[in-house]
């Protein structure tokens, strides 16, 4: 039905300095829908840092329970932004790039509301204090089956939105015979494929398991099988995160300095592997748990080394971009090129110090996979010091760069106060750097993560220096955040209107034709079949283990409030 | 698909790091004798303190002979039982030098098991006994901490090895 609709609508030409109405609108919601949520999810940040600090131990303002301030951050942040703003940013990259409408705007429609309905019923569960199981909540622990039912609705209309990129490519490719897709639109359909595999785990678990559970449909569960089907999604969860940011780098950003990328090949072979690769190896996530044989960890472990590969070649790659980018602007030497970069724009000054912090995170990620040092790190604040400089460093600093340019593009005005824009990436970079250092060596001393430090009856010596330096960094961080809101509210609000952009979207609608890549890159049916047998190799024997044959399941529910089982 | 000459030098050097970081890996497992945790058994959370499972019907510790010792704690939220207190603090006091193994069962919800400067950090999934061995070589006092979320009281989930100083 819809291949025959696509057929019908004519290729449009993208004007190239003004955003169309149904762009503006449907990647504009997404937008404000997910800087709208982050408002929130941010301030709850700092102040938990305030909170966990020995020399302040202050409340949660507005939240004062911990645990919920910290649900609350979790889901916000890292559930609820990243996808409205991923799937926003993922539809204008697809009808930028391929130069014609999505296969269906209605479906793109009915996905965001659905995504909102899902967004309100969640966060009622939480603000009224009935989920405040964090943003994994393991079982037994049970919330109000609001926040399973929003949770599954959230992820049912990403599905759609991916359906529709691809539909929306499938078309193209029926205009384009034997032509190559371009860089930033393959990188969406990894992600998105990699997203929907990715899902069907946590679908399961909290179709199956937890939603039945908190409805009282089923008494009981099993913790194990559940976090097994977790980590299933959780992995690629993060990759989901990070590979917008990656198009953002491999795509965007060389257009952006007026270079082309330094090999597109191997950009396609970073995606592709980040694809295959990110689901066998979530077993890393559970290196310390009882019902996992030691043997799966390892081979998880080494998937995971593989994985890093990728990330790897990401650096050569973009390095290089940037390079050559400063030698065209004339610099010598061997790092002349470094000094010749764009730093004092917000767009670059995004993107490249989130490149800098994500080195760390990559590095830091490499440390928590290895295995038996892995026991550790495990649950202490080592571990979110880690995935704030991956995912609120390296990609929350690269959307900043996105959004310096798509918000200006999408409203049509002027961005307000650009060297505010500024401050706000160079504070953010700082102190998430010195979050991320001060937390990791908490970790080391032993602070254990997720733990409501002001109130716990023990804190060690030797990790209360580096708590109360997260409340420094927790200090710079709600400045930069601050002047984020500033810059967001001057540009809608108090900025000029502009007839046309500065410059039109940095958006390539070509595959480079001089340097062709192998057709089988494109041939998805190839690599679905490697992602379900990999798949099944490397996660089946784990979850077989795991499920009680004899018995089923036999753990009750608990509210995180009372431990009385919920019978 | 071109690839350039150095781009190529920096995919086997950073394929040979890999490599060896990998390498370094199955050496602390095989050489060094570091695990992660691996399945010890299933236990039902509502029979932790039955009668038929002696170990966790009483928890504490149990010298083995030959400088070894079994632990056996329940974990409920949110305190541990360890079988004995020290100061008001859930405590396994043993001797330096000790290797003593742990086993730790839930009887509610998921708990965590890390013991501060050791190698110990195991989830405590209801359903399953987490076992881990360590060796106390050091004297002094040592926290166990619960490090991951289990509901309310949380943060006061604690408890410690106290490793006397062998005379």
């Amino acid at each position: 039905m819809q291949a025959a609709q696509t057929r019908d609508i004519p290729v449009l030409e993208f004007p190239k300095l003004t955003a169309l109405k149904t762009e503006r609108w449907l990647v504009g919601v997404h937008l404000i829908v997910a800087f709208s949520a982050l408002s929130l999810g941010l301030l709850m940040g700092p102040f938990q840092a305030f909170r966990r600090a020995p020399a302040l131990q202050w409340d949660i303002p507005i939240f004062s329970y911990y645990y919920q301030a910290l649900t609350l951050h979790g889901v916000l942040n890292a559930l609820v932004f990243t996808t409205f703003f991923i799937v926003g940013f993922s539809y204008f990259v697809t009808q930028r790039t391929l130069q014609r409408p999505l296969a269906s705007i209605r479906v793109a429609w009915a996905a965001f509301v659905i995504m909102l309905v899902g967004l309100v019923l969640a966060a009622f569960a939480i603000v009224t204090g009935q989920a405040n199981v964090l943003y994994t909540f393991y079982p037994p622990m049970v919330a109000h089956p609001t926040f399973y039912l929003g949770l599954t609705l959230v992820i049912v209309a990403s599905w759609m939105a991916g359906g529709d990129i691809f539909f929306t490519y499938a078309a193209w490719k029926r205009d384009h015979k034997g032509e190559t897709v371009p860089l930033a639109v393959y990188a969406t359909l990894t992600n998105f494929i990699m997203w929907i595999t990715a899902t069907i785990g946590v679908a399961v678990e909290v179709l199956f398991l937890m939603l039945p559970l908190s409805l009282g449909l089923v008494q009981t569960t099993d913790p194990q099988v559940a976090r097994i089907m977790f980590w299933f999604f959780g992995h690629p969860l993060v990759y989901f995160w990070l590979l917008p940011a990656y198009t953002a780098w491999y795509t965007m950003m060389p257009k952006q300095n007026g270079v082309r990328l330094f090999s597109d090949g191997l950009g396609r072979v970073a995606f592709l592997m980040i694809m295959l690769f990110s689901i066998p190896i979530g077993v890393h996530h559970l290196f310390t748990d009882p019902g996992v044989s030691e043997v799966a960890k390892l081979f998880h472990a080494l998937l995971t080394f593989v994985v890093a590969l990728p990330s790897l070649l990401t650096a050569f790659n973009i390095a290089a971009t940037l390079e050559w980018a400063g030698r065209k602007r004339g610099a010598t030497g061997l790092v002349g090129w470094v000094f010749k970069q764009q730093w004092g724009n917000p767009v670059m000054a995004g993107m490249i110090t989130g490149m800098l912090i994500f080195i760390i995170g990559g590095l830091t990620g490499i440390m928590n996979a290895s295995f038996t040092l892995n026991l550790a790190l495990h649950n202490t604040t080592w571990v979110p010091g880690h995935f704030h400089t991956t995912l609120a460093g390296g990609v929350f600093l690269t959307y900043m760069g996105i959004f310096y340019w798509l918000m200006p593009f999408l409203s049509g005005r002027k961005l307000f106060a650009p060297r505010l824009a500024t401050a706000q990436v160079y504070l953010w970079f700082i102190g998430m750097l010195t979050f991320g250092l001060a937390m990791g060596r908490a970790g080391i001393e032993g602070a254990p993560r997720r733990t409501d430090a002001g109130a716990a009856a023990y804190i060690s010596e030797a990790a209360v220096p580096w708590l109360n330096l997260t409340a420094v960094a927790g200090v710079i961080l709600l400045i930069s955040s601050i002047l984020l809101y500033i810059v967001i509210l001057g540009t809608l609000f108090a900025s000029k209107k502009q007839e046309k952009a500065d410059a039109e979207p940095p958006i390539d609608t070509k595959a480079p034709a001089d340097d062709p890549s192998p057709s089988i890159f494109e041939n998805w049916r190839v690599w679905m079949v490697v992602i379900v047998i990999s798949n099944l190799v490397m996660w089946g024997p784990v979850l077989i283990q795991a499920l009680d044959f004899t018995k089923g399941f036999i753990i009750f529910g608990f509210h995180p409030n009372a431990p009385i089982p919920l019978k | 698909m071109h690839i350039d000459k150095f781009e190529r030098y920096w995919i086997v050097a950073a394929s040979l790091m890999l490599g060896a970081f990998f390498a370094a890996l199955i050496a602390s497992t095989i050489v060094f004798g570091v695990h992660l945790p691996d399945p010890a058994g299933r236990i039902n959370p509502a029979d932790v303190e039955d009668w038929t499972n002696q170990g966790f019907a009483t928890p504490g510790l149990r010298d083995m002979g030959d400088n070894h010792y079994e632990a056996h704690i329940v974990a409920q939220m949110w305190l541990y039982n360890t079988g004995d207190v020290v100061d008001g603090v859930p405590t396994v006091r043993v001797p330096q030098g000790a290797v003593v193994t742990f086993n730790v069962a839930s009887k509610d919800v998921t708990h965590g098991f890390y013991i501060e400067y050791h190698n110990v950090n195991i989830m405590v999934i209801p359903g399953q006994i987490s076992r881990a061995t360590v060796t106390f070589n050091r004297p002094g006092t040592y926290r166990i901490v619960c490090h991951e979320y289990c509901g309310n009281g949380h943060h006061n989930m604690n408890a410690q090895v106290i490793v006397e100083p062998s005379a």
